[in-house]
């Protein structure tokens, strides 16, 4: 979109090439066509000759009519009474019948002009209208200011010819600035210099230039890029309020999620000792005599505690390994349904409420991946879903092989999680809205994901088809056979 | 009675481990550090060691080697869950089985009563054995499950045998690629699991629910039928 080029004042007359041409032609058309009509009928002649000043002023604008009117005149006379061509220019008649022309030529050609300045000023407006609308869209969509000013000079360049644009700001103390087009050597060109105005006060300035030999910048371009500049300074403004309100609210979001950790983690730390605790001081307490039954369920609790304590410990390493950037896989050809196996053996006994169901085809390539991790995830994916499901409801465990990639999913019929919930579950310490008693640590998942991504792969939640929901990770391998 | 050398650099874990020994009869010295692990081994002779990985002074799997160097008692350790490549270093060292930090003292007993019966001395491998529905005669090369015979092939046969041979033990997957199809081998563990899993279907063992063949993810599998007189 270019919102600057040249236009003729086309008010004044001027003589250009093609209104010069038009003016002659004009009235060398009429000529041919009346000379013939003209001794009979010399009225006809008149009416031609008009017809051809006002043509030549609708075509040409009023240099046009102009030189049509003055050539009118002085041949039509010729034309009408002296067919042999005899210069007579004395007739009163024939100078009459010429100022007649040359005001029809006069009062034409204005208004041709006028009404053709309207209508490339109508379109200038519109074309900047047009360019002022996008460059609001462009700035208005609550970037950072940085990419504002980025936008506003890269956008400036075509639409005024532009050869380079350069815009600095200063916003809370911070200098900003952007520079577009050929950098390099300042050209020759012409440039203009447009302030950044916020309300009365400058926050800084947009130079631009045009290439050697370029146009120098009219009214209109410094105009326009006055408005541009105005336009800029409130897209900068509002991107550093949008700024200031994401800081602050990722300040909060930390903040809560800081909170949550500790009063999670202290929590779930204290509970178990709490309970080995007064299971061991029980114990050794002289002055009391346990039963053997009451001694057996103090231990049962001690030892239950003592391996939610592990489990727990285990999980903040791993998060702690994650925020360090340290949870790195280690590799081995590994087969997923033997891993599976495994670990539903081993989770076997605490999964004994439900009925686990395992679909897993043996003879999926290998996949090379860190055994132990794995084991970990679908050790904490099935906690969730032995946590999650109700009694005696089923348990899908299913691993198959889709493109290049091996896929476990872990289907159960618990109370399922809200759609808008499937990505935030995976976040340290989320736990979910519908079941924010449920005990854990809310890191499983977190854990989960971060070991499934270390391992290129991908994990997500899906709403199961009968109620309930889907954990479903997938591992890329590569297809070997076995 | 049976002593136990136990080497953990935590006094802690000493004492609850010698008190908790000494209750089931066994004789036990405890050491802090690699050096006195390995003169124990050779001055004491115990017929058992417990072995930390993370010593003071030496590296557990260096503790291994010296030890081997001049005996062969049997070697339990104990390491904490994230260390499975020192496991794995740890028991291609000569190490006979290792116990995950922090573990159940059952566990650790039984582990330790298989390890040292594995190691009595002047008991040749018996020729005929029986585990349960499972019967073999390694003489005639010959398997029966619930008295049918099975048809196994060769490298199906000579892979039970290593597992029969050595119940209760870990045996990592270098040692059964080298056991069985020979000193060439050692990574190809995808061999490996499959006539694992072949094995396992004829001899109808469950991976879920193992009766017979567990799988150590990651470090290699134990036989854990006990065995049961052939005689009766």
């Amino acid at each position: 979109m270019v919102v600057s080029e040249e236009h003729e004042a086309e008010g004044a007359a001027k003589f250009t090439l093609r209104g010069t041409v038009i003016g002659l032609i004009t009235p060398a058309i009429a000529t041919a066509i009346a000379f013939p009509l003209a001794p009979a009928r010399p009225e006809i002649s008149i009416a031609l000759f008009m017809l051809a000043v006002v043509i030549a002023a609708v075509a040409g604008g009023l240099g046009a009519g102009l030189i049509a009117g003055i050539l009118a005149s002085t041949i039509r006379p010729l034309v009408v009474e002296d067919p042999q061509l005899t210069f007579r220019f004395d007739d009163v008649e024939d100078v009459a019948t010429g100022v007649v022309f040359l005001s029809v030529a006069l009062i034409v050609g204005l208004l041709v002009g006028q009404a053709s300045e309207d209508r490339a000023r109508a379109s200038r407006r519109e074309r900047e209208a047009r360019f002022l609308g996008t460059l609001s869209s462009t700035l208005h969509t609550g970037e950072i200011p940085d990419r504002v000013l980025d936008e506003f000079a890269e956008v400036l360049l075509e639409p005024f010819a532009l050869s380079k644009v350069e815009v600095e700001a200063t916003l809370d103390g911070t200098e900003l600035r952007a520079i577009s087009g050929t950098d390099g050597e300042p050209s020759a060109g012409p440039r203009t210099t447009v302030p950044l105005l916020a309300g009365e006060a400058s926050i800084g300035r947009l130079v631009a230039e045009r290439p050697d030999g370029g146009r120098p910048f009219s009214r209109d371009d410094q105009l326009l890029l006055e408005a541009a500049a105005r336009q800029a300074t409130a897209a900068l403004d509002r991107a550093r309020l949008d700024a200031r309100a994401r800081i602050a609210q990722l300040d909060a979001e930390t903040n809560q999620l800081r909170a949550a950790m500790f009063s999670s983690v202290t929590h779930d730390l204290r509970t178990p000792l709490a309970s080995i605790k007064a299971g061991v001081t029980s114990l050794l307490d002289a002055a009391v005599h346990h039963d053997p039954e009451q001694e057996r369920e103090l231990l049962t609790t001690i030892l239950e505690e003592t391996d939610r304590l592990n489990r727990l410990v285990g999980n903040l390493l791993d998060l702690a390994r994650i925020r360090a950037g340290a949870l790195t896989p280690t590799r081995q050809q590994a087969a997923m349904d033997e891993i599976v196996e495994v670990v539903l053996a081993r989770m076997r006994p605490r999964l004994v409420r439900h009925t686990v169901a395992a679909d897993l085809p043996s003879d999926l390539p290998d996949v090379s991946v860190d055994p132990v991790q794995l084991d970990q995830v679908l050790t904490n994916l099935l906690e969730n879903a032995g946590r999650h499901a109700p009694e005696g409801s089923e348990i899908r465990v299913s691993v198959q092989w889709i493109r290049d990639a091996v896929q476990v999913r872990i289907a159960d019929q618990g109370p399922g999680i809200p759609m808008d919930e499937h990505e935030r579950v995976f976040e340290a310490f989320y736990r979910g809205s519908s079941s924010p008693e449920t005990p854990g640590s809310g890191l499983g998942l977190a854990i989960s994901k971060a070991v499934v991504v270390a391992h290129g792969g991908r994990i997500w939640i899906e709403s199961g088809p009968d109620g309930g929901c889907v954990v479903a990770f997938e591992i890329p391998g590569e297809e070997v056979a076995p | 009675m049976n002593r136990v050398l136990v080497v953990d650099d935590e006094p802690q874990i000493r004492r609850a481990l010698r008190t908790s020994l000494e209750a089931h009869g066994y004789e036990v010295q405890t050491v802090g550090t690699g050096e006195e692990a390995v003169i124990g081994a050779a001055e004491s002779a115990p017929e058992l060691m417990l072995l930390d990985l993370g010593l003071p002074d030496l590296d557990g799997t260096e503790v291994i080697r010296r030890v081997r160097g001049f005996t062969e008692l049997p070697i339990i350790v104990l390491s904490v869950r994230d260390a499975q490549q020192d496991k794995v270093a740890a028991l291609d060292a000569g190490a006979d089985d290792y116990v995950t930090k922090p573990f159940a003292m059952e566990e650790l007993l039984a582990r330790a009563r298989a390890a040292m019966r594995r190691a009595q001395p002047g008991e040749p491998p018996a020729p005929t054995m029986r585990f349960g529905r499972l019967e073999m005669d390694l003489g005639r090369r010959l398997v029966v499950l619930d008295g049918e015979t099975l048809r196994l092939t060769p490298t199906e046969y000579q892979l039970l045998e290593a597992f029969a041979t050595h119940p209760g033990k870990l045996l990592t997957h270098q040692w059964l690629l080298r056991k069985v199809w020979g000193q060439g081998y050692g990574t190809e563990t995808t061999y490996l699991r499959t006539y694992v899993r072949a094995l396992r279907k004829k001899l109808g063992d469950d991976a879920q629910a193992p009766q017979l063949i567990v799988t150590e993810p990651g470090v290699g599998y134990r036989w854990i039928a006990e065995s049961t007189d052939a005689e009766s």
